[in-house]
């Protein structure tokens, strides 16, 4: 084993963490704000110990003021510096959407392309048992917001390389991290990992079938391909890690390649990212669909706090193993 | 309190000047159908921009209002440029995209643009603000709103956390008694000025109609905020002397209202005021007209030469 491959195991939580002190190490320009991430370390602990690290001028406590979280961030972006902005949870996107969705993703464009605003805005998202306003997965009201990155890792080596990929990148990037994805360990490559925006990720290759599915389900999906595995259903699984800019090649070539498609999701179907994969599907690869399309997501139903009511509620890889089992 | 010499007092004439002839030449492009959108005339309200944006240094921070193009004359953004962007071509400082909005930038002036959606302003002016600090700079941002934009949200959160952490801003309200079409009486609890109070920060309500008290206001609050001694609220009352945007039926206020605003005019004050102290002659104020509008005219010509966009500029910029 060279030195390149060797691994280091982090949770996805510590995955953030090193990419933000790695890129606050390299680059002056970086700084973290958002409520509770300096002397708390967040809320999921992603900004543990960069406060004694790196000082208050750097790791700031806002007030409970997301529109000034974003609107200030963007103006922090055009004049130099390189913020990361936390909202506490992705359900407050509305508070913030003008900052969001016309000034940070639209500043640039509509002032003549003078600016670049190299901002990241970490979303955490995902059912945790926090009602309907906490637990939503948001990202495809973004779809529309031209001018951001939406992206969304799946596992601590993803959430690692995207996020040192997105704070390099000079456009504004939505990122969103699953809640419930925070405490899973996984492998990361050790030294200066890089994963590029824009790039979807073959997690499991396969013949008979193409999943495609992010954020949580990536894991769900990757379940239900081993259980159905000894069915004798070989399952693709295609990763996007983001929806905006979209790797349509590998997705298109994975349609190609097995003909069959599932999309899964957890926000709710209707007015998902799964709506727009799938039109896409339909518009650049018909031909080689032997079967429906089928979306996995949640029912168009606001999530309860319940955790109870929550299983009958949010997509599992029972739910992707039984729409891969009604292909044609 | 700051003395003001006589050939500063010439400078914020001939900018106030330049506003309101640069004013009449838009009206003209829009009534000749040469502006591609709405236009919101200065008229009137010419002593905040010129007042406010004269104490500024070249590399201190700009976030302007949609009022007229006044701050961003007054920061020296090219008049060329602008009539570009009026009428949405190529010579336009964002290149065809602009019309009778600002939005234009420029990052080598300070002029860090506008949103359209009203008090987006705040967030972005604190974030600036926090900028200059971060960077070790002794830059200073001056953020222009109306009374109708004080009432946004956004204004809460920035102003509090730019209070808070004791940021180099200058928030200048200019209340000119209307937002839009509802006056400030039915829609503004309190003075506007008294909220700096709230925030911990010295506030000034100032006649926004003399451009000397913006430019002495703004001079304090500029030296405070670059002494690292925190944010200053300056609320201008002002009248404005045309519609909200032109075609504006202004049924919420009378002729008579608007006739008497008229002796108000912050520039044929100062004109008198300056003739009255010996430091300009009738003459040579007309003088200077001449030469401003010829300096105009000469931008609109630079600007009417250039070509409109094609489909591709729509694609250009978005990403990097």
């Amino acid at each position: 084993m060279s030195q390149a491959t060797a691994t280091r195991t982090l949770t996805f939580s510590q995955a953030i963490r090193e990419a933000l002190r790695e890129e606050m190490e390299r680059d002056d320009r970086v700084f973290v704000w958002g409520e509770d991430v300096a002397v708390y370390g967040g809320i999921y602990g992603a900004t543990a110990g960069l406060l004694e690290q790196f000082g208050p001028g750097r790791v700031i406590d806002t007030p409970i003021s997301e529109t000034m979280i974003v609107g200030a961030a963007v103006g922090a972006a055009i004049t130099g510096l390189r913020p990361v902005a936390e909202l506490q949870s992705s359900g407050y996107f509305g508070i913030a959407m003008d900052e969001i969705y016309h000034k940070a993703a639209r500043w640039r464009y509509m002032h003549g392309g003078v600016f670049t605003v190299p901002l990241v805005i970490r979303l955490p998202e995902g059912a945790k048992g926090a009602g309907p306003e906490h637990d939503v997965s948001p990202e495809a009201l973004f779809l529309s917001a031209s001018g951001a990155y939406v992206v969304i890792p799946s596992d601590p080596a993803d959430a690692l390389g995207l996020m040192k990929s997105s704070i390099r990148d000079d456009n504004p990037v939505l990122f969103f991290e699953h809640a419930g994805l925070y405490a899973h360990r996984g492998e990361v490559p050790a030294g200066d990992h890089l994963v590029p925006l824009g790039e979807a990720a073959v997690k499991r290759e396969g013949s008979d079938v193409t999943v495609i599915a992010w954020s949580r389900m990536v894991g769900e999906s990757l379940r239900a391909a081993a259980q159905l595995e000894a069915e004798g259903i070989d399952v693709e699984v295609v990763d996007p890690r983001g929806l905006r800019p979209l790797d349509l090649d590998t997705i298109l070539e994975s349609v190609a390649k097995t003909g069959r498609v599932v999309i899964a999701h957890e926000a709710p179907k209707t007015g998902g990212a799964g709506g727009e994969v799938a039109a896409i599907i339909a518009e650049e690869a018909l031909e080689y669909l032997e079967s429906p399309i089928i979306r996995v997501a949640s029912a168009d139903v606001p999530i309860p706090q319940s955790r109870y009511l929550q299983q009958f509620l949010i997509p599992t890889a029972a739910s992707v193993t039984e729409a891969v089992r009604r292909l044609d | 309190m700051t003395a003001i010499t006589p050939a500063t007092l010439l400078e914020l004439y001939e900018s106030m000047v330049t506003m309101k002839l640069w004013d009449q030449t838009a009206l003209r492009l829009l009534q000749e159908g040469r502006v591609l959108a709405g236009y919101h005339s200065g008229r009137g309200q010419e002593a905040i921009p010129a007042g406010g944006v004269a104490p500024l240094r070249r590399d201190d921070y700009l976030m302007y209002a949609h009022r007229g193009f006044g701050y961003t004359i007054a920061k020296g953004m090219s008049l060329a440029a602008m009539f570009g962007d009026l009428m949405a071509n190529t010579a336009g400082a964002t290149g065809g995209l602009g019309a009778g909005i600002p939005h234009f930038a420029d990052p080598e002036l300070g002029i860090l643009g506008q949103g359209g959606t009203l008090g987006s302003c705040f967030g972005i002016a604190t974030g600036a603000a926090f900028s200059a600090r971060y960077r070790g700079t002794d830059q200073v941002v001056v953020c222009f709103f109306g009374d109708g934009t004080a009432n946004r949200g956004a204004f809460h959160e920035s102003v509090n956390a730019a209070a808070a952490w004791k940021l180099p801003v200058v928030w200048i309200c200019e209340n000119n008694g209307y937002a839009v079409s509802v006056p400030a009486a039915d829609s503004t609890a309190g003075r506007i000025v008294d909220r700096a109070a709230g925030y911990g920060m010295p506030g000034v309500r100032i006649n926004g109609m003399d451009v000397t008290e913006v430019y002495r206001a703004t001079c304090e609050a500029v030296d405070r905020a670059r002494a690292g001694e925190g944010p200053t609220l300056i609320e201008a009352m002002c009248h404005r002397f045309r519609g909200h945007y032109e075609g504006d039926p202004q049924v919420y206020r009378t002729e008579e209202e608007t006739e008497r605003l008229l002796a108000l005019d912050p520039i044929t004050n100062l004109a008198a005021r300056l003739v009255a102290d010996g430091i300009a002659t009738e003459e040579g104020l007309d003088e200077l007209e001449a030469r401003v509008q010829d300096t105009i005219d000469r931008a609109v010509e630079e600007a009417s030469s250039a070509p409109m966009p094609g489909p591709e500029r729509l694609f250009e910029g978005l990403y990097v």
